[in-house]
This record gives structure tokens, C-alpha cells and sequence, in this order.
């Protein structure tokens, strides 16, 4: 491991991998990047692959977008298939308070250029055959958004990191941040140290850990999200669907797999990753609920991993007064790996100098002080 | 060469096939037996071609013929991967292969493998261009899955039965078994699941050395000992860590949720194949499945027979065989001495000297196999043959004792074991193991280590000082 | 096309083994996720021992590999219509 390096990114997820790549790309290499685990480890290697641009705020949108095209292009850029289907996005509404919002919300993206649809039952059962649309109001579809195969966009980004001489660190874990005079100098790992004026908390669920380490309190707290895969089958479902009133949401992957989970509220906040029987139960039935058909259909596997949540659902972005040369780019909550290709070229920009960017005042952390938080109302899972 | 045919079942046969029925297999109609799984009707038709593996469409039939491999994989009355070796033939039913285009027997897709090569690396392919890579991803996805979602009517939710248990004893084989008396003697009550119909694990498939008397005299001993709930044909599915911890089982009409204060794991060992080129071509079997098929279901899937190995089970299933003027090509072993090496002497069967299995041979089904001597590339020995029994080492079934976060240590001689203390305890102080899944090597180690086990978790939930004594004189 | 199959659900040869380990997926995690040994229907039954032997024989012990491939229910593939009345006996549903 290097003795020191220009910036240090400390976590190997989608998150700390998309800046680390689009700073090599722009030519800063010398970077370090520490992943405790093997990379897939975190929440980059659990999560369901889904993609969508319906959002309920304007920031979120524009990233979303921005990073549709980037993922569009990934594959190519990597040479690794993330299988990238845009299938579309089908979000069912239970109740007239929830539809009204999902209205507000579909309209907010059509003024950005996302054509969500608010669609009738009877519509979204034609897209998805046997969808059970008893006690549903309404629907929203968007048809540009979809679903991919995380591991390969990790890989991918690592390996072209890494061939263009970004040095990445698995199984190593960081167990200290050096600061003097509010400078950081140093982050020391199990395997040396590294000496460094700068750090970015890419850390995830980790990353309240790693601030404290910092001096840092974040607000942010980790949350176990479940989630389960079914046997292969032919392609037969072809956009996400997700039940806004209870968080389901499952999609097929490009191995003809359902892959889905379920919001479960009395989860607390915990580094649980163990399974439950709960969310089986609890997964299974809204799945027979909405799609009848998948009855039958078996399940091969459930794990878990963890939501990076913070108060207000946005994630924590820039600076850290008073503190010089401590970057957090953490608390996507269940939607890091979607926005990742963009947040990961702005942060590479901002870092190098070449652009500011509102969304590092937006998402600072001093927002909870000064009362100037905005919740991202669609969240599922 | 032959292929299958039905032999007259042996005397002593637990495995009591039924009444005739008859089932439609892709259009033509097929006889087989209530009470007999689809997989064994299919290959005693004459059925070899099962499916085909996604990737390359290679051929697949059914291997470990148990339940935990995917060899044998059909579409059952319209739904896809049905394990048709856990299924029994009903009347009526409607049975199709899943894979294969134009027909799983000419399957064009199987170009990919006759030409890509020795990789087919599917993370870079398509990759030069993005609208190409789009559109790569569309035909990929349409290849890809083993069968059609289920064209039947939705399936009603089963009842979910939830209770308490002290302990659950998972395996009805000799461990468990033994595990479930010693606690039943010690007056605890004990709910035994089995995902087979049957008691007696691999005494099933020990139909050379006795097993199957065995599973007979173990059944009877029980019969004495209360307090024993038994559950065969109920698969555990799943085991959650926590206090109390979780089973969860079940077969089609119910499941169980069960809180248990104490489990005892026996799940024994997933037979394995060695490694090999062309490993798997269908005709080739390990020594219990090929056990299970003609010794328990009275089918024999193709002659003539080579079988390799050096396990007394393995060479008294050749001697069996043997027995049963089922035609061997030839017996491959390290093991000079051995009865069962006099009996295929005797019966004219040829004996060769150690050697490896270096490659199969064959379109859809097993034609030959090529052996190369223990230390050199170079095969020596070609065996016309439509079977091929090869022995591996097991790998220990450590899956729900991990769900539940024991520890295991791994060897190379045999897969991950569950690693217990003195006394069957694992590293989860709740949980007991013993058995192959422990480590045992023998059917009387098996039974020590279960009956310790019992003795222990009896130990574990209420302190009784002669069930001291018993533990410590054993 | 003769070849050594490791894990028969997902069609992994031995030679994808060796290309992982060559591109530096060296542990039974990044292994399983890069080639796809033990994410088929039989969830690693028949491939994992095989492949956990492998990378021990490549680095040199079996302390190596002493960790198994993490292990999560189900133990086999069941259909959704076994569980979803358990949410029946859920104490808060």
C-alpha cells in the first residue's frame, strides 16, 4: 500500500469507485482507495440493481438523469456488462393522498424532461399481465427507467480505475483519521498508514463510523434492508413494480430471476445482516398480492444489507467545516448505486477544481442546523 | 450398448413403488408409478436427455438423484424446474423439457459451446459498442432462464402452522436417529424433521452392507422411545439465528414455524462427482445415486457399467451389480484386498489398477471414459461404457448450521464441516451436530457422535446427573 | 467442446476459475461473483467444495479458503406460496 497519496477514498463501493474512476479519468491518479472487504462487499453487492429517474426532488432527478446516460455508456467504457435494461419503472398507489403526491411528483419530472406517465389500473395490467390492480387508484410509469446488474458496473469502474493507476485496497480497514490543527494528515488502516490532506467517507453504512474516527458526528444511521431472488426463468415482466404503500418493489434481472424486498417500518437501526423469517413472510405475501402468478414461482435465496439513511433522506455531500480536507459523499440511503455515475463525476470535478456544484451546498451537513431540509418522499425497499 | 431397463426389485426393498400409472411425456404416453419419482420413470423409459445446462445447452440428466443438484429439472403440469427425483409420477401428468430450440434434442444454441472456444467470457462480450451491447443484452435475456414462468393457475397460500419445541433434531439417518432416542430415553420432547420419506439417510442407499435391514431394526428400537415427533417428507428450509431459534420446514400442504430452544443438525453429506472433462455428460453417477437407482428403484440406466472408486460401498455396489447380471465393463480401484474384489473375480468382472478419470465421452448421453494412471497426463485405458459410477469425497451438508452462524472448518479431503466441541456442541451454544455433517467417516461413528449429541443438548436444557454418567461413559 | 465443468447449474469450467484467479478474484466471495459458481438453482451444493479446493490448491493451504462462501436461507428452492400465510402469525400484522 502507497506510504501516501494525493486523496484517499475510503470505502470500495459504487460511491467511492465512481469518483475514483472519473478521477483517473481526468487524469488525477494518484488516489487510494480502502475497501474493508472484497469489492461487492457493501451495499454495492446487495442491492437490487434498480434504476429510475422518478423522484420527488429536483436534485435527485437531475442526477438520476445524468447518471441513465452514464450507465447507458458504461459497459462500453469498462468492458464489463452491467446488462443495463431499461424496462421501465411501474409505481402502484394505494390511496387518494398518495396519489395526489405521486401526481406532484410525476409532474416535477416531466418539467425536467423524465416522461413518467400517471397511468389507469387498467393500463399498468396491460404492461404487466396478471398484475392484480384490486385497491390500486392509480400508476406511474416511466419506460427510460430500469434495472442492471450491479457486481460488473463495480468491477468495471475498479478495473479501469485501477488500470490507470488508482491503487485499491480490499480487505483493509481503516482504524484511525489523523487530524492537526484541523487539517487531516493522515488515514491509518490494519495494513500502514497513508498520509494525506485529503479524505472522502465513501463508506456507506460505515460512514458514521469513519467520521467519528474524524472527529465527526454524522447523523446518519445505518438500516438492515432485505431482499430475495427467485429461480431463473424466461423473460416475463419486463418494468420494475413497486407498491408505494408498503415499499415492495421486485423487478426480473437479465438472468430471468424476480429479485425485490420490502420496507419494513419496525426495523430498527442496527448493522443486523442476518435474514429473517419476517420479510419472507412479509415479501412473499405483497408478491402474491400483486402478481398472483408468482406463486408458483420459487424462491432460491434472501439476504441483506444496509440502507446509509440520514434524517431527511438526502444524502450528505461536500465539506465538513471546520474541518479541511474531510469529504463526505455518504447517506444515499437505498439509492447510492443509481445516482453513483453522477454524483462520482461531480465530486471528481469539484475535487479537481474544474466545477462547482449547488448539490455540495444542497446536501451539506450543516443543512439539519440550519433547518433547511427537503425529504425525498419516493423511497421503496 | 443398452440402454435402460427395469430389473425385478430386490428383496427387502423399502422403497415400495406403487401402482402403475401413466403419464404424458411431450406428447407420448409413458407408464411409471405412484409412488416411484418422475426421474425414474423417465430414465427406465428410456428417457437420457433431461435438459440443458443455460450457457453452453450442454446436456443434463438427472446425477444425484437426492434432491440437491439441478440435473433433473423438467416442466411438471406447467410448472418449470420441477425436481422430477423428488417427484412422484401421478396419472395424467403432463411432463416437458424446459431448454432447447428448436427441441431440447436439437438445440441450435448448443453452437455456442461447440464454438467458443475454451472460455466464453460472458463479462466482456458486446462490450465494443453500446447500441450493440443493447442490443446483445435483449437477445441474452431471452436465452436465458431455465423455464417459462408457470402457465398454471396460481397456487393458494398454504397453511403456516407455527409452535414450540424444545428440540428439533434435523435428519433421520443414523445420527439423528440416534440423537432423537437418547433425548426421547432422557425424557425430552423432540420433533425429528426428514426431507426424505423415509428414515435412515444413507442406509437407504446402503443397500450392500445392510443398510437397508439397518433402517429396519433402527425403526423398530424407536418404537419403545416417547416423545418422538417424526416428520418425513418435510425438507427444513431454513434456520434463523436468535433466541429462540427458527426452523422453518415444509412439504406442499404445510409449513412449519418452529421455535426451538436446542437444535441437533445430522444432515449429513451432498454426494459428489470428481472433476473431469466432459464431468457432466449425463450417465454418470456417484455410488449412492446409482445405489438409490437400481438397488432402491430397480432401474438400471444403461450398460454396460464402469465403476471407480475404493470405498467398501462402492465395491460392494459393483459386486451388486455384478450379482444382478448387470454388465460391467470393468472396476477401477486402488484396493487389492476387499470381499466384494473376490466376488467380481469371480463373476468375470474386469479389475483395473488405480487411476483417475480424465475424460468422458459422449453426444447426449455417456458413450466412454478415458483413465490416465494417478500421476500421468497420459490416459492408458479407454472403457466402452453407458454408465459410469465415480467416487468423489462428500461434501458435508453444513448449509443450516452456517444459516444459523456455526462455525466450520474446511479440508480439502471433503468440503466445510460444522466444527463441534467434546460434547457435539457447535459454536452457537443452542446447537448440537453430529454425524457426516460433523465429520463422522462410519455409520457407527455416526450413531457414537449422535447419541452424544442427544445426551448433551438433554444436558444443556436440564442438568440431570445420571445423563452425566451416560455422557461420560460413552 | 470438451470441458471441465465446475458447477453444472451456471456452466462454470475450471478454466473460469482460473481466468478469476488470474484477473485477481481470489477470494471464494469475489470468485463466486465473478465466474457465478454457486448463485445457480442448486445454490452451490455440487461446485462449492470443488472451488474452495481449487483456490486452496492455488494458495497454498486450506486456511486459506477456511471461510466458506456465506450460506443464507433457503436451503432449497421453494415457491412463494409456502410463506406468505405466515404473516398470519406475525405478532404485529
Amino acid at each position: 500500500m502507497r506510504d501516501r497519496a494525493e486523496l484517499v477514498i475510503i470505502g470500495g463501493g459504487i460511491v467511492g469507485l465512481s469518483l475514483a474512476y472519473h478521477l483517473a479519468r481526468m487524469g488525477m491518479t494518484d488516489v487510494v482507495v480502502i475497501e474493508q472487504g472484497y469489492l461487492c462487499f457493501g451495499a454495492s453487492g446487495r442491492n437490487g440493481g434498480g434504476i429510475r429517474q422518478q423522484w420527488s426532488t429536483e436534485e435527485n432527478i437531475r442526477l438520476a438523469i445524468q447518471s441513465v446516460r452514464m450507465f447507458k455508456q458504461l459497459a462500453r467504457e469498462t468492458g464489463h456488462n452491467i446488462w443495463f435494461r431499461q424496462g421501465g419503472y411501474l409505481f402502484l398507489a394505494r390511496d387518494a393522498e398518495t396519489a395526489a403526491a405521486l401526481e406532484k411528483t410525476v409532474k416535477l419530472q416531466n418539467r425536467m424532461g423524465v416522461p413518467t406517465r400517471m397511468i389507469s389500473p387498467a393500463t399498468a395490467r396491460r404492461l404487466v399481465a396478471g398484475l392484480n390492480t384490486e385497491g390500486v387508484e392509480v400508476c406511474s410509469y416511466n419506460s427510460t427507467d430500469g434495472v442492471l446488474f450491479p457486481w460488473p458496473a463495480v468491477w468495471g469502474m475498479a478495473a479501469v480505475a485501477g488500470k490507470l493507476g488508482v491503487e485499491i485496497n480490499t480487505f483493509t480497514r481503516v482504524t484511525g483519521i489523523d487530524v492537526k490543527d484541523r487539517q487531516v494528515v493522515k488515514v491509518v488502516t490494519d495494513r500502514g498508514a497513508v498520509a494525506t490532506q485529503r479524505v472522502v467517507n465513501a463508506a456507506g453504512a460505515w460512514s458514521w463510523q469513519i467520521a467519528r474516527m474524524a472527529g465527526v458526528e454524522l447523523p446518519n444511521k445505518p438500516y438492515r434492508h432485505e431482499i430475495l431472488v427467485t429461480e431463473p426463468l424466461k423473460p416475463f415482466l419486463e418494468p420494475m413494480v413497486s407498491d408505494l404503500e408498503d415499499g415492495t418493489y421486485f423487478s426480473q434481472t437479465m438472468r430471468g430471476e424476480i429479485l425485490g424486498g420490502i420496507a419494513d417500518p419496525q426495523e430498527p437501526s442496527s448493522m443486523e445482516t442476518n435474514s429473517s423469517f419476517r420479510f419472507l413472510a412479509r415479501m412473499c405475501n405483497s408478491m402474491v398480492r400483486i402478481l398472483p402468478r408468482l406463486s408458483r414461482v420459487k424462491i432460491l435465496r434472501q439476504w441483506a444489507g444496509y440502507y446509509d439513511e440520514t434524517p431527511d433522506g438526502q444524502p450528505i455531500l461536500g465539506r465538513v467545516e471546520p474541518l479541511d480536507g474531510f469529504i463526505q459523499l455518504n447517506g444515499f440511503g437505498g439509492h447510492g448505486f443509481m445516482l453513483a455515475p453522477a454524483v462520482g463525476k461531480i465530486a471528481a470535478e469539484w475535487i479537481l477544481r474544474k466545477r462547482d456544484h449547488q448539490i455540495f451546498q444542497r446536501y451539506d451537513l450543516d443543512r439539519f442546523n440550519r433547518g433547511e431540509t427537503r425529504r425525498e418522499q419516493l423511497t421503496i425497499g | 450398448m443398452a440402454s435402460a431397463r427395469r430389473i425385478k426389485p430386490i428383496e427387502g426393498n423399502p422403497f415400495d413403488p406403487g401402482e402403475p400409472v401413466q403419464f404424458q411425456f411431450e406428447g407420448r404416453p409413458l407408464e411409471g408409478y405412484d409412488n416411484e419419482p418422475l426421474a425414474v420413470a423417465l430414465l427406465a423409459a428410456g428417457v437420457g436427455l433431461f435438459g440443458r445446462s443455460t450457457k453452453f445447452r450442454r446436456p443434463r440428466g438427472p446425477v444425484c438423484l437426492h434432491g440437491h443438484c439441478s440435473g433433473c429439472l423438467m416442466r411438471v403440469n406447467g410448472v418449470p424446474n420441477v425436481r422430477t427425483c423428488q417427484t412422484p409420477c401421478r396419472s395424467g401428468m403432463v411432463v416437458e423439457r424446459q431448454i432447447g430450440w428448436p427441441s431440447a434434442g436439437l438445440d441450435l444454441f448448443r453452437a455456442v459451446d461447440l464454438f467458443s472456444g475454451k472460455r466464453l467470457d460472458h463479462h466482456a462480450m458486446f462490450t465494443e459498442s453500446s447500441w450493440l451491447n443493447r442490443l446483445a443484452g435483449g437477445v441474452v435475456r431471452r436465452l436465458s432462464g431455465l423455464g417459462e414462468p408457470p402457465s398454471a393457475d396460481p397456487k393458494k397460500p398454504v397453511p403456516v402452522s407455527r409452535f414450540q419445541a424444545d428440540v428439533v433434531v434435523i435428519g433421520a439417518g443414523v445420527a439423528g436417529l440416534a440423537a432423537g432416542r437418547a433425548l426421547g430415553e432422557c425424557g425430552h420432547n423432540v420433533v425429528l424433521l426428514e426431507a426424505e420419506d423415509h428414515r435412515g439417510g444413507r442406509l437407504l442407499d446402503g443397500a450392500t452392507l445392510g443398510g437397508w435391514e439397518q433402517v429396519g431394526t433402527l425403526k423398530t428400537e424407536l418404537e419403545s422411545v416417547s416423545g418422538i415427533e417424526f416428520h418425513v417428507g418435510t425438507p427444513a428450509l431454513a434456520v434463523y439465528p436468535g433466541d429462540p431459534l427458527e426452523v422453518v420446514a415444509g412439504n406442499e400442504g404445510k409449513t412449519f414455524w418452529i421455535s426451538a430452544r436446542r437444535l441437533v443438525m445430522c444432515t449429513g453429506a451432498y454426494e459428489q462427482l470428481p472433476l473431469f472433462e466432459n464431468n457432466d455428460l449425463p450417465g454418470i453417477f456417484g455410488p449412492r445415486a446409482m445405489d438409490r437407482l437400481v438397488c432402491g428403484h430397480a432401474v438400471v440406466p444403461g450398460e454396460p457399467v464402469v465403476v471407480m472408486g475404493d470405498r467398501d460401498e462402492t465395491l460392494g455396489l459393483a459386486s451388486r451389480l455384478a450379482e444382478l447380471e448387470v454388465k460391467l465393463a470393468g472396476v477401477v480401484t486402488a484396493r487389492r484386498d476387499a470381499k466384494a474384489l473376490e466376488l467380481l473375480r469371480h463373476k468375470n468382472v474386469e479389475i483395473f489398477d488405480e487411476r483417475r478419470i480424465v475424460r468422458a465421452h459422449g453426444g447426449k448421453w455417456l458413450d466412454r471414459v478415458e483413465f490416465a494412471p494417478p500421476d500421468s497426463p497420459q490416459s492408458d485405458l479407454v472403457l466402452d461404457c453407458r454408465t459410469c459410477v465415480a467416487e468423489a469425497p462428500e461434501a458435508p451438508a453444513y448449509e443450516l448450521a452456517h444459516h444459523a452462524g456455526c462455525r466450520v472448518s474446511f479440508s480439502s479431503q471433503g468440503g466445510y464441516t460444522v466444527v463441534v466441541n467434546d460434547e457435539c456442541q457447535t459454536s452457537n451454544r443452542s446447537i448440537f451436530a453430529a454425524g457426516h455433517v460433523a465429520g463422522a467417516a462410519s455409520a457407527a461413528e455416526a450413531e457414537r457422535e449422535g447419541q452424544r449429541a442427544g445426551l448433551a443438548c438433554a444436558l444443556s436444557l436440564k442438568d440431570d446427573q445420571k445423563i452425566r454418567e451416560r455422557l461420560k461413559s460413552l | 467442446m470438451s470441458r471441465t465443468i465446475v458447477c453444472r447449474c451456471e456452466d462454470v469450467t475450471i478454466e473460469d476459475l482460473k481466468q478469476a484467479f488470474a484477473e485477481g478474484y481470489r477470494d471464494l466471495e469475489s470468485l463466486k461473483r465473478y465466474t457465478g459458481f454457486a448463485t445457480g438453482f442448486c445454490q452451490g451444493k455440487c461446485c462449492t467444495a470443488h472451488a474452495a479446493r481449487f483456490l486452496s490448491a492455488l494458495k497454498g493451504g486450506d486456511d486459506t479458503v477456511a471461510d466458506p462462501i456465506r450460506t443464507r436461507p433457503l436451503l432449497h428452492p421453494t415457491p412463494v406460496s409456502r410463506f406468505a400465510r405466515a404473516v398470519e402469525l406475525l405478532e404485529d400484522e
